[in-house]
């Protein structure tokens, strides 16, 4: 690893970081596509802050970027305020609108301008070692990784200072008013800095990408904690491993860093979706299995209080009159029979004295409204679930 | 060059008269279907699909090696069904919702893309250049070809749409009464779903998959200010699309270097902005007058109420008072006055005014009988 390799990976890592902290908060506001339109939507005050300056890594370019992502945010909400039409078709009117005129303004000033299209998808990581910043003539690094150093700064102190606001005003709007944040300025601070970072992460992976390491991290921590300093743990860890192991994919392939680094993102959390233990989709769809079942078993409970005839209750009658089919029904039965709720005799189910009593606490239960707390039941009376 | 001189071009000119009427059939059937997306607040779906198409272009390239455009426009079409319906296990499975789902699906996509395209940049196979015309859209690549798959799939999404029209419709606005009807709900979204995907994946090769969800969104935001009618809203967004595309290819091929999709996406967009001014029924401008009339309309109100509370008190109601006893109350001022003269409901003489009988009836009247017409 030669030092352009670790300067590399240390400003992908801090980006990482950067983008996983307002990810979060986006994400639990569930406002995550306003990083898309903020991304988008900052090219052209990245254009027109380049034509200022002549510089990608100057603080007046990425202030005056900022400020265009910031207002966007205000005329996405100006349009849903109007009611004309729904809020995310407002989001999805205003960032192509932008996005558009930076464009046209790459295409028209192609010469004066030092920026590509491809470079606004893509970033230039690996050429982010090259330009490096000169203090009093010494080599202190490359720049993009001071500009996103300090970026990243900023928001932990903000983190740090506004923690608690932050999080009530995430979770309970009304309290965090009525205890005197004002969730305005909470709003549009965390807009800020979502912009800043924006703006910062855009020169190292582009605008398509931010989008990536802001909302992917979070949504593989959320689906693995519902505690909000654990989930911004996991965000920053996914972000940073992604960041690291996408390196050496892209060195390894020989292909963009940014796109391998988002590919990593997506494995991290397609593994995440699949096999979180409560909330992936493996866990979901056992658990419905599982429900659907215990459902099954407790209709047939009921069916077998409610009848005292013996041929109600044989075992053959049962397929018929529930109308299960015979695989089903023998699962049910199965269960029941586990769990010492019946007891067959020459093919006659009845009740033991365990089902019996399951049976009417679940009637209780359902005759006042409180289904729910058959869940919790269930807990004391199987052996074994469905 | 003059309009009329273009028109003549349009109509002579092998290259513009293809990208003219491709641009012009892609608006119309991203108009058409858009306002689907927009109605079922699926907005931002289209955006999500037009990213998640990259990876299969690049796929499709990489499989077959060839750059047909239609094999490519499966790939994409595969891949952005595969997107499309990992957004939707997302948000029916977990507890993410669905911008988180749609944020995250567009950028792992569309990075994924990314990746493969750069992978392929660097292969030593001449044949890899171009692929990068879906990012922003060539519009100056279509050839005939391109323009007659796009009609038929057009004609074909008419009929499926004209077929299912009363589906559609049902589902749109009542997803529950629908499934109560025996209508089979997942069937008909499904249907809906793959015709947008389909539409935008036609718009890859002209607007390009960054900008491929205006295309769907504007021209259907634009309609719905006309009209609440489905039929004419689908209808009207079809031909804002398609106007879009013809004026968005002119401005762009009458200037050097500008690409078509930015031009077609701004040139609907102004379609927006206007429609969310001028509609008579909705839109800023309509409105504003309203409420400022009303204000209006309730100061003339308030400034005839007072009066009649200092007539009151008089035996003759015509009694003439100093216009000056007016100026401590906040509603008055001499336009509101002057008008008040022009109804007949007060007669004014100098510095003095005096409400008149059918002033003083009506100011008794104001506030028990519900006035119909506007004062």
């Amino acid at each position: 690893m030669n030092s352009a390799q670790i300067e590399i990976q240390l400003i992908a890592s801090l980006v990482a970081i950067a983008c996983a902290i307002p990810g979060t908060f986006l994400v639990l506001r569930k406002m995550a596509m306003i990083s898309d339109a903020i991304s988008h939507a900052i090219l052209p005050g990245i254009v027109i802050g380049f034509f200022v300056t002549q510089d990608l890594n100057s603080p007046v370019l990425i202030l005056l970027a900022a400020l265009t992502g910031i207002i966007t945010v205000v005329l996405v909400e100006y349009i849903q305020k109007t009611g004309l039409v729904k809020e995310d078709t407002a989001i999805g009117l205003v960032f192509p609108a932008l996005f558009s005129i930076g464009v046209i303004l790459i295409a028209k000033n192609a010469n004066d301008v030092h920026l590509d299209v491809d470079a606004v998808l893509l970033g230039e990581l690996a050429f982010a070692p090259f330009d490096r910043l000169l203090i009093g003539g010494t080599d202190v690094g490359p720049k993009s990784l001071w500009v996103i150093g300090s970026i990243l700064l900023v928001t932990i102190s903000l983190l740090i200072l506004f923690f608690k606001e932050l999080k009530v005003s995430t979770f309970d709007t009304g309290l965090s008013a009525s205890l005197g944040f004002s969730p305005a300025i909470i709003h549009y601070g965390l807009m800020s800095v979502s912009s800043v970072t924006t703006v910062g992460a855009f020169d190292a992976v582009g605008a398509i990408l931010v989008v990536a390491l802001m909302i992917a991290p979070a949504a593989s921590a959320y689906l693995l904690t519902t505690d909000l300093k654990k989930m911004l743990a996991l965000a920053i860890s996914f972000g940073v491993f992604s960041a690291v192991f996408g390196y050496w994919v892209a060195h390894w392939l020989d292909a963009s860093i940014a796109g391998s680094i988002t590919t990593m993102l997506g494995i991290v959390f397609l593994l995440v979706y699949l096999f979180a233990p409560s909330k992936g989709i493996i866990a979901v769809i056992y658990r419905e299995r599982q429900q659907r079942t215990e459902v099954s078993l407790l209709t047939f409970l009921l069916h077998l209080k409610n009848h005292e005839e013996l041929e109600e209750r044989h075992v053959n009658h049962l397929y018929e009159h529930i109308n299960w089919q015979k695989v089903r029904a023998r699962s049910v039965l199965d269960l029941a029979q586990k769990n010492n709720m019946i007891l067959i005799e020459k093919n006659i189910v009845s009740l033991t004295k365990k089902g019996n009593e399951f049976t009417s606490k679940a009637i209780d239960y359902i005759i006042t409204n409180e289904d729910s707390q058959i869940e919790d039941m269930k807990d004391d009376f199987f052996l074994f679930r469905g | 060059m003059d309009i009329s001189k273009y028109i003549e071009l349009v109509f002579t000119d092998y290259t513009l008269r293809t990208i003219t009427l491709g641009t012009a059939i892609l608006g119309a059937i991203t108009g058409m279907l858009g306002s689907f997306a927009v109605l079922r607040k699926q907005s931002l779906l289209g955006d999500a699909i037009s990213h998640a198409a990259l990876p299969g272009i690049a796929i499709a390239f990489l499989i077959t090696g060839a750059k047909d455009t239609n094999t490519l426009l499966v790939g994409a079409l595969v891949s952005g069904l595969i997107g499309t319906f990992w957004i939707k296990s997302i948000v029916t499975k977990t507890h993410l919702k669905s911008d988180t789902a749609l944020g995250l699906i567009l950028s792992v996509f569309f990075g994924f893309g990314m990746l493969l395209l750069t992978f392929i940049q660097k292969q030593p196979n001449a044949n890899q250049a171009g692929l990068d015309k879906y990012l922003f859209g060539q519009a100056a690549t279509l050839v005939e070809s391109d323009v007659w798959m796009m009609a038929i799939v057009t004609g074909l999404c008419l009929i499926v749409m004209l077929t299912f029209w009363k589906e559609f419709k049902l589902l749109l606005f009542d997803a529950d009464y629908t499934k109560t009807l025996g209508f089979n709900t997942k069937f008909i979204d499904i249907l809906i779903t793959v015709f947008i995907v389909l539409a935008i994946v036609l718009g890859l090769q002209t607007v390009g998959v960054v900008l491929m969800s205006a295309m769907l969104l504007a021209p259907a935001a634009a309609a719905r200010q006309w009209t609440n009618s489905l039929a004419k809203m689908v209808f009207l967004a079809a031909i804002f699309g398609a106007f879009s595309g013809v004026f968005g290819t002119a401005i762009s091929s009458t200037q050097n270097n500008l690409s078509t999709g930015p031009v077609i996406v701004l040139v609907a967009s102004v379609f927006v902005a206007f429609s969310f001014i001028f509609s008579p029924s909705r839109g800023l401008l309509f409105k504003q007058i309203r409420v400022l009339k009303n204000r209006r309309d309730l100061e003339l109100h308030k400034t005839l109420a007072f009066m009649y509370h200092i007539a009151e008190t008089h035996d003759n109601i015509s009694h003439p008072h100093k216009i000056k006893l007016l100026n401590n109350f906040q509603g008055y001022t001499k336009s509101t006055l002057q008008k008040l003269v022009d109804k007949n409901y007060v007669e004014r003489n100098g510095s003095m005014w005096n409400l008149t009988q059918i002033g003083f009836e009506t100011a008794a009247n104001l506030y028990t009988k519900q006035e119909t017409e506007d004062e």
